[in-house]
């Protein structure tokens, strides 16, 4: 929008830009480590299990939402309320059994975010105002279906989503999968592809002949399966399960995939780097935590680290 | 008949038909039991307009320049806590003190955008995490009482059975914030700079200085509401108004402010909170349950939400069209 970018600011050309983003990206990095090795007890087992945990629940929507922000639709608010509901469908539905109930979830979510999906693919509809939209029709359906009741596990076999494997915590092996299959097919599928040229000239795209309908559409649809795995996880882990659940999920989830570097207009970023994005910031509030920093400012400095990152990762950008 | 729906639903009158729909069916539902007409309705519905008006003012300005302030939601929480702290002895002190914060933290942010040329998304969402930041540690995450009850009072004593004070004065922002969009050059810079940003600046007009105007006082009026709102309930905490961004970015769209930049008004605006609290406090008025309140607003969202899709009537017109053909084909293959 403004032609003063910080790249022109500092007087740098494009290559000397991608040496200073690289050098930048390197110290920070190297910062991180120092900060969080150097802190005692950082490497314990204990510690590192809190951090594996810390990263699932909310890696998993910060997958999903990358999908939606690579195809250049900014953010939905509505996936906290979709891994909120998607819990209860889970535990709601756990007497067929722990496959069905699975299943349930998955597929609840990936209708309820497909379907706004397909309203922002199909009609241009505004991201935004959809998702809101679809966060008030979910918290007043599960009202309306809960009678705002907590709800609790009708079955049993909950322990294959909780506890550990090999000695890493069970959520955190699904959260490594989702982050390799959200990788595989944004990088290695046709629609993945496709995606990706949506987000980053949408008129190109449809041009060169992409149906970026669907394409949208599908993005969507990922997104509500990637928060319905952070809901069955997160149901499994406290038993039983409200709306309140997700809350909050929508920001923090953002927040990471745009510090891990995934541009918010949308056609540049990667699951990868939404993973790097979630664990930089799990590792600080860890660290924060470690070395006895109250709550009140491990909100803020890690605040003010993310609305940093945010600003550096701009600075090689054209605008 | 359609003619004049066609003129009614035109951009610049939908929100105030949306809002007129709104009153007819709530009064059809009621059906003359006149628990929906009475004036403490009104008056519920105007203390639900005190709260979120102003946010969905300040989020509505930023989103006409074509951003979008996240941090309206974190500057609400902060403001209030200031205020509380400050004004203790002297309300107006706590007031200026949040409303100075306000126009501060938008400022910055305003700068932080125009200077480095970033998004708004980002760097709103990093200042929304770092004004909670600040909350939760000047509050130290707890809730703080104000013990100036007299204020409190005040704030919420009726005028006319119809207006408290703390509407009267959302209401007057209101009113001055039209005047000067509608009457001065500034409203017609910031519909310029929304409309076509390159276009305005080619014209001479400095826009980044708008958008750091635009986004001050989208902080101001954030703010503004979380001193009101705060002083009003007698006490602020860090937590407790984290869920304002989501009703009033809906309030602000079905206000008449078009996403894409550059239409929108304040009265709008205004129409389209009263449109939503009218909806909150009409429904439970008539005894519905509180869901309904919810399922209606995303219903009406969703509507407008796809009435206002800029593909909507490509591919109406391109399914009518695909039908028609196969009829045809359908017809000539009989003999």
């Amino acid at each position: 929008m403004s032609d003063t970018t910080l790249r022109t600011r500092l007087g740098l050309d494009r290559i000397q830009t991608r040496h200073f983003v690289l050098a930048v990206r390197i110290a920070a990095g190297s910062a991180i480590a120092i900060f969080a090795l150097s802190t005692p007890g950082f490497t314990s087992p204990l510690s590192i299990n809190a951090l594996l945990n810390a990263i699932s629940f909310i890696g998993c929507v910060a997958v999903g939402m990358t999908f939606i922000t690579m195809t250049g639709n900014i953010m939905s608010l509505c996936l906290g309320a979709t891994v909120s509901a998607s819990a209860l469908i889970f535990l709601a539905s756990l007497s067929l059994g722990i496959i069905p109930a699975f299943l349930a979830a998955i597929l609840f979510g990936v209708v309820i975010t497909g379907l706004q999906g397909a309203i922002v693919g199909y009609f241009r509809a505004n991201p935004i105002l959809v998702s809101i939209a679809g966060l008030s029709l979910l918290i007043g359906g599960a009202a309306f279906a809960t009678g705002g009741q907590r709800i609790y596990p009708g079955g049993e076999g909950l322990q294959v989503f909780k506890g550990r494997l090999f000695g890493i915590p069970v959520e955190a092996i699904y959260f490594f999968a989702t982050v390799i299959v959200g990788q595989l097919i944004l990088s290695w599928t046709r629609i993945g592809r496709e995606m990706t040229m949506v987000g980053s000239n949408p008129r190109a795209a449809n041009a060169a002949g992409i149906d970026t309908a669907s394409a949208i559409t599908v993005a969507y649809l990922l997104a509500g399966a990637c928060s319905a795995v952070s809901g069955v996880l997160l149901a499994a882990r406290y038993g039983s399960g409200d709306m309140e659940l997700g809350t909050g999920y929508d920001y923090t989830a953002i927040a990471a995939v745009l510090v891990g570097g995934t541009a918010i207009q949308g056609g540049s970023g990667s699951v990868f780097r939404t993973f790097i994005g979630v664990t930089v910031i799990a590792i600080i509030e860890v660290v924060l935590l470690l070395r006895g920093f109250s709550q009140q400012l491990q909100y803020l400095i890690t605040g003010v680290i993310v609305l940093v990152v945010i600003m550096l990762h701009t600075i090689g950008e054209r605008r | 008949m359609t003619a004049v729906l066609t003129h009614l639903l035109k951009p610049s009158l939908r929100p105030f038909t949306v809002l007129a729909g709104a009153v007819i069916v709530l009064a059809l539902i009621d059906r003359g039991t006149g628990y929906f007409f009475s004036l403490g309705t009104v008056f519920s519905v105007m203390q639900l307009f005190a709260t979120f008006g102003l946010v969905a003012l300040g989020l509505g300005l930023s989103i006409l320049v074509r951003e979008f302030d996240l941090s309206v939601a974190g500057i609400v929480g902060l403001a209030g806590c200031i205020a509380v702290m400050t004004g203790v002895e002297n309300p107006w002190l706590g007031a200026l003190f949040g409303v100075a914060a306000g126009v501060a933290s938008g400022t910055l942010q305003g700068l932080i955008m125009t200077r480095l040329g970033l998004s708004s998304v980002g760097v709103t969402l990093g200042g929304l995490l770092t004004l909670q930041g600040i909350t939760y540690v000047l509050t130290e995450n707890k809730t703080i009482g104000y013990p100036n009850v007299a204020v409190s009072l005040e704030l919420n004593a009726p005028i006319a059975h119809l207006l408290s004070v703390r509407s009267a004065v959302v209401l007057a922002v209101f009113a001055a914030t039209a005047l000067v969009m509608h009457y001065t050059h500034l409203g017609r810079d910031v519909i310029a700079t929304g409309s076509d940003r390159r276009a305005s600046r080619i014209a001479g007009l400095n826009t980044d200085r708008v958008v750091v105007g635009v986004f001050a006082m989208s902080g101001a009026s954030a703010a503004l509401a979380g001193v009101l709102l705060s002083y009003s309930l007698g006490a602020a905490s860090p937590i407790a108004l984290a869920d304002v961004l989501a009703p009033a970015a809906a309030a602000a769209i079905v206000g008449g402010v078009s996403v894409v930049g550059g239409r929108g008004t304040a009265m709008g605006i205004a129409a389209g909170v009263l449109t939503l609290c009218i909806l909150r406090s009409g429904l439970s008025a008539i005894g519905v349950e509180p869901y309904v309140h919810d399922l209606v607003t995303g219903g009406i969202l969703f509507a407008i939400a796809i009435l206002d899709a800029p593909d909507l009537a490509r591919r109406i017109t391109a399914w009518r069209l695909d039908r028609q053909e196969r009829r045809a084909r359908a017809s000539a293959g009989q003999p």
